[in-house]
């Protein structure tokens, strides 16, 4: 009885190893298969925001290897973005603000997004009430203007643009207040492409174009 | 036994993830070329005496290309391609992978163009060079959502339908292209020029960027912010003026009549 019951046990522990070897092998198999055939997407941890998915299995759009994302990575891209940030750099360097740093890191993209997240329909990972680190004052009653509003209304409420304020900001809307939904000139950019010739010169390939090419 | 598996494994693992794209061949004869020909004659291209051989054999090596790419339109449009490759349309080839096709896509595609690349002549016609068919037609077709099929039904479809006389749309038509790839002016002074953003997701959000760039070329900005936070309004693609009133009007009102009551004080 005594051999037949250690034998079921050693079986058993047998079975765990053999098991948790193929899972191994299977995971390395996956993992080395993945990259041999360049299907990463594997390795991604979560859905990928809308603005980023159609590239997601570029992992090295944004990742340099394991180290931490980069405002380098991101404004590869999204200068246009950024070019009137109104929480940049230039902000920060004036002292009046200067020590507003320390309450939050505002100059690194990843302190407010974060891919592979999902908040708000939206493709970055945002604590909706980031913006109390610094402006608090707003709803606390020094600033009357916005006295008992919710501390996560800031931006999700799509009343306020943290990085380019210039078409939503009080200034601006005091200014545009009251328009008529058309306004009295209508008129969008217009273009122009110049010419150089009156005709067009004769056309310098031809037969090119059937014997197929490079 | 135990190899055996694995093995069968590993290969129906490698078969799921193995991915196959198949390359497009176009045939060309001398209709086709004839009718390139003949579209090119009277194109802006032409005019600049920019002529087949511009596009088609390469600078370096004087190769015959025969379907040049996104670097070619590059040589001499390089904002329109640079801002391309950063929205949606162009990222995978700036990164690197196949381009575009919209099976790819999250929003609803016709069927009939699932397998579709995106370069530059997806859109345009290079031989016309007009623009009016990349202003909505081209659009249209791959676009299936219902803020797309609404645009017909919109008074933008009116103005548009109304003055889109060749060879592009003039500064009254309001079309795709007109919101989702704006024309800004840049320069200053006599040097003033038009440049068309090719960066199809950038006016997308946050949606106070296309208020300002776009909208208020037109609209007052109630009205336009009033309009494009209504999402019932966005999907009817704005067939109607809007019911919305922002509660943000109303603050900065009061904000301002108290601001004008302590001056006057």
């Amino acid at each position: 009885m005594a051999s037949r019951s250690q034998a079921a046990k050693w079986q058993a522990v047998f079975n765990l190893r053999t098991a948790i070897a193929v899972m191994c092998i299977v995971l390395m198999g996956w993992f080395a298969a993945a990259f041999a055939f360049d299907n990463k997407e594997v390795f991604l941890p979560g859905e990928t925001s809308v603005g980023h998915y159609l590239f997601e299995a570029s992992c090295s759009s944004c990742h340099e290897g394991f180290k931490p994302v980069s405002n380098e990575n991101c404004s590869r891209c999204h200068q246009a973005e950024l070019a009137e940030d109104k929480h940049g750099a230039a902000k920060f360097r004036d002292p009046r603000w200067a020590g507003e740093l320390a309450k939050i890191e505002a100059l690194t993209c990843t302190t407010c997004h974060n891919e592979h997240v999902h908040m708000f329909g939206r493709g970055v990972h945002l604590q909706p009430d980031l913006c109390m680190a610094c402006h608090e004052g707003i709803i606390q009653g020094d600033l009357q203007s916005h006295d008992g509003f919710a501390a996560d209304g800031c931006w999700t409420a799509g009343c306020h643009n943290y990085h380019d304020h210039r078409s939503i900001s009080t200034g601006f809307l005091i200014e545009n207040l009251d328009q008529p939904p058309m306004l009295p000139v209508q008129k969008l950019p217009d273009r122009t492409v110049l010419t150089q010739v009156e005709t067009a010169p004769a056309p310098d390939l031809s037969r090119e174009f059937l014997g197929g090419g490079a | 036994m135990l190899m055996r598996a694995i093995a069968l494994l590993c290969l129906t693992l490698y078969l799921t993830l193995w991915g196959i794209s198949p390359a497009q061949a176009d045939g060309v004869d001398q209709a086709k070329i004839d009718s390139s020909t003949q579209l090119w004659e009277t194109s802006a291209h032409a005019l600049n005496e920019v002529n087949c051989s511009s596009c088609h054999q390469a600078e370096q090596t004087q190769a015959f290309v025969a379907q040049p790419g996104v670097e070619s339109c590059q040589t001499c449009h390089e904002q329109a391609v640079d801002t391309f490759l950063l929205g949606k349309h162009g990222i995978r080839l700036l990164e690197g992978a196949t381009p575009l096709t919209p099976a790819m896509a999250r929003l609803p595609m016709q069927a009939a163009a699932q397998d579709w690349q995106m370069t530059c002549n997806s859109c345009h016609d290079v031989h016309a060079v007009n623009t009016v068919q990349a202003a909505t037609d081209s659009c249209l077709g791959c676009h299936n959502d219902t803020h797309s099929l609404n645009y017909q039904n919109s008074r933008h479809a009116e103005l548009f339908a109304a003055d889109s006389n060749l060879p592009r749309p003039s500064a009254a038509a309001v079309s795709c292209a007109t919101c989702h790839l704006p024309r800004h002016e840049m320069g200053t002074g006599d040097n003033v020029f038009t440049q068309v953003n090719h960066n199809n997701t950038y006016t997308l959000l946050p949606r106070d960027r296309m208020v300002k760039d776009v909208c208020m070329n037109c609209h007052g900005a109630e009205y336009s912010y009033n309009s494009i936070f209504d999402d019932d309004l966005v999907e009817a693609n704005f067939d109607a003026p809007p019911t919305l009133a922002l509660e943000s009007f109303d603050l900065v009102r009061a904000f301002d009549a108290r601001r004008t009551d302590q001056g006057t004080e």
